[in-house]
């Protein structure tokens, strides 16, 4: 199927005879590269070119012989084919035709590369953080309206959110929570110990688990589990035009999806961190009792003494600003998502990472207030 | 090979999901160089079909012969075969996160050790002959429109000079200027490289100004006739495909 490559330049003064053979394609490059002469001579005038011993030829033959005749045109000789296959001598001058043309690809320095993308990033922080304080208060407006008028709130949806935000969660949360139990339990009181002072383990449990870890870690997980899959839903979507097709019903896209989504998300949380100190309390008291020298009733007596009530609350008042600040975000990303698949799965990642950090700003933000108030 | 032996030969096909058959006995001959049509009703199996012949899906049953060889079962030499066509998909299919001129590379890289300046040459011919503009090469597939997109992609599928193309629906989505721009370019560029071109379609004027033959999907098998044959068939789907008012209308006819 494939002929050797034959290059025969023959010169007679300043016209010449180039022979050519054998099949001129993508396999057989690197020997078509070899065979021709490294640059023709520029003394060439008149140029015959005979491909009739050439079966066939591909886009890449045609244009290395386009590219070595290059020199010859330029210097305006006479180029000519005298004999082969018309169809691969229109092929040799329409690739040289797409050759001409510079592939145009505007670059600045990198300086101002730099500069712009560092301007771009941060305007576009800002703007979506005024987007999303803007969410916010379409949102607040539509639960009012919604408020106002019951029956606009979709029971149904909501409790169907609830199961898949709480319900499914409950056995990973609680083997997680557990775990961290055990594991702060473990290395309490193994930092205590030096002092003489393990029963304080169970102070370290109470305390770190009801007023911070509990919440944090459970809204961390609803975070990648739920506020991602919130994203992810409305982003598809929105994909589909499903979103412009409930606008062009007259369904409020807020309403219908946002809102039921919020709502069993603010119910739920503060539920999931109650089942997540719990758990966690459980995981610390099994390490308690197991590695140290304390029984279960000294345990429970020694939390009792450790945890007032407020820092049971002070914990669970987090709850909901957590579940609202993790809702906010994976809607309002999904209801960002715009043209393709691709920019799902960049929406999605931006809205777990974005809800995390808010949430950890707000914990923060919480310890100031709860320090500030005396508690 | 010569010039008799289909390039593609189908003998038997069968293929199923679950319980479902959609090809049962299918026997199919494509000829070198010439350009196949496929049609059919919705859900029976044109796309299956076409993700069979292209080794995507295996069929339950039957044999499939490419180049007059069975598809290989090693990986070299299964890409030996697959750097011999070039598929367009229905949707073009091209790499999101590349841009145009690295989506026509990527074949490139993955099947040829040519030098770099020679590739940078092919991809501009190859972005020129599918139709493109220069600049399009720096674009990504997200700032195009869908005719673009689908010359972008066609330029991939080009890119390694393939001896047969597969077109999943080209002109689908695209206004019937662009549509007609579509066919005249896979015409032209056909009979400048001599490609074997399999069109599945729903096009009824594609089906009429560009194809030799059209392959109809009817009853899980297929039947291949030229235009003029088929209409002249008293299967009743074929008779109201090509006799509806739109068939009439494509091949202009009152």
């Amino acid at each position: 199927m494939t002929a050797p490559i034959s290059v025969e330049l023959a010169r007679t003064g300043p016209a010449a005879r180039l022979t050519l053979g054998g099949t001129w394609t993508l396999q057989a490059a690197a020997q078509i590269q070899a065979a021709l002469p490294a640059r023709p001579d520029e003394g060439i005038t008149r140029l015959a070119i005979d491909t009739g011993a050439i079966p066939t030829m591909d886009t890449t033959g045609a244009l290395l012989l386009a590219r070595w005749l290059r020199p010859l045109a330029r210097h305006g000789a006479e180029i000519a084919f005298v004999a082969g296959n018309p169809a691969h001598h229109a092929l040799v001058r329409r690739v040289d035709l797409a050759e001409r043309k510079p592939l145009a690809r505007p670059r600045a320095p990198v300086l101002i590369q730099l500069a712009r993308r560092v301007g771009h990033a941060t305007y576009s922080s800002a703007a979506a953080a005024r987007d999303l304080l803007e969410f916010f208060g379409l949102v607040t407006v539509t639960l009012a309206g919604a408020i106002a008028h019951p029956g606009r709130l979709r029971g149904r949806a909501i409790v169907a959110h609830v199961e898949r935000i709480g319900l499914h969660a409950l056995p990973i949360l609680g083997l997680l929570s557990f775990l961290i139990g055990v594991v702060l339990a473990y290395q309490g009181a193994d930092q205590l110990r030096t002092y003489g002072a393990e029963i304080f383990t169970v102070n370290l449990l109470g305390v770190s688990i009801l007023r911070e870890l509990g919440g944090l870690m459970t809204a961390i997980l609803v975070a990648g589990r739920s506020g991602s899959a919130f994203t992810a839903e409305m982003g598809t979507m929105k994909v589909n035009e499903e979103v412009d097709a409930m606008r062009t019903m007259g369904l409020d896209p807020v309403e219908v999806l946002v809102l039921p989504r919020l709502l069993a998300m603010i119910l739920t949380l503060p539920l999931l961190t109650l089942y997540a100190n719990l758990m966690a309390l459980a995981g610390g008291a099994v390490m308690v009792v197991l590695a140290l020298d304390i029984s279960l009733a000294q345990f429970l007596a020694q939390l009792g003494e450790a945890v007032h009530v407020s820092t049971f609350w002070v914990g669970m008042a987090k709850a909901p600003v957590f579940a609202l600040l993790i809702g906010l975000v994976g809607c309002y990303e999904g209801l960002q998502v715009s043209g393709s698949a691709e920019s799902v799965g960049r929406r999605t990642t931006r809205s777990v990472v974005e809800s995390i950090f808010l949430v950890i700003v707000a914990d923060a933000g919480f310890s100031i207030l709860f320090a500030q108030m005396g508690l | 090979m010569s010039g008799d032996t289909p390039i593609i030969r189908l003998r038997g096909i069968q293929t199923r999901f679950g319980m479902q058959t959609i090809h049962d006995g299918l026997d199919l001959d494509v000829r070198r160089g010439e350009v196949l049509g496929v049609v059919g009703g919705s859900g029976t199996g044109k796309s299956v079909l076409l993700r069979t012949i292209i080794g995507l899906k295996r069929p339950e049953g039957g044999s499939i012969e490419i180049f007059g060889q069975p598809f290989p079962e090693t990986r070299a030499a299964a890409r030996a075969v697959q750097s011999r066509w070039g598929v367009l998909f229905q949707n073009g299919a091209l790499f999101s996160a590349l841009t145009v001129a690295q989506n026509v590379r990527v074949p490139f890289l993955e099947h040829t050790r040519l030098d770099h300046k020679l590739v940078g040459e092919l991809i501009r011919v190859k972005i020129e002959l599918a139709g493109l503009p220069p600049e399009a090469g720096a674009k990504y597939p997200s700032e195009l429109s869908g005719g673009m997109r689908k010359r972008a992609a066609l330029a991939r599928a080009l890119a390694l000079d393939p001896d047969i193309l597969f077109l999943d629906e080209p002109t689908a989505g695209l206004d019937p200027i662009s549509a007609a721009a579509f066919d005249g370019l896979i015409r032209d560029l056909q009979r400048a490289l001599g490609l074997t071109v399999v069109i599945v379609t729903h096009d009824l004027d594609t089906l009429v100004t560009i194809t030799d033959r059209i392959a109809v999907l009817v009853d899980k098998r297929i039947i291949v006739a030229p235009l003029g044959d088929h209409l002249e068939n008293p299967h009743p789907w074929i008779r109201s495909y090509f006799h509806g008012p739109r068939g009439r209308a494509a091949r202009h006819e009152p």
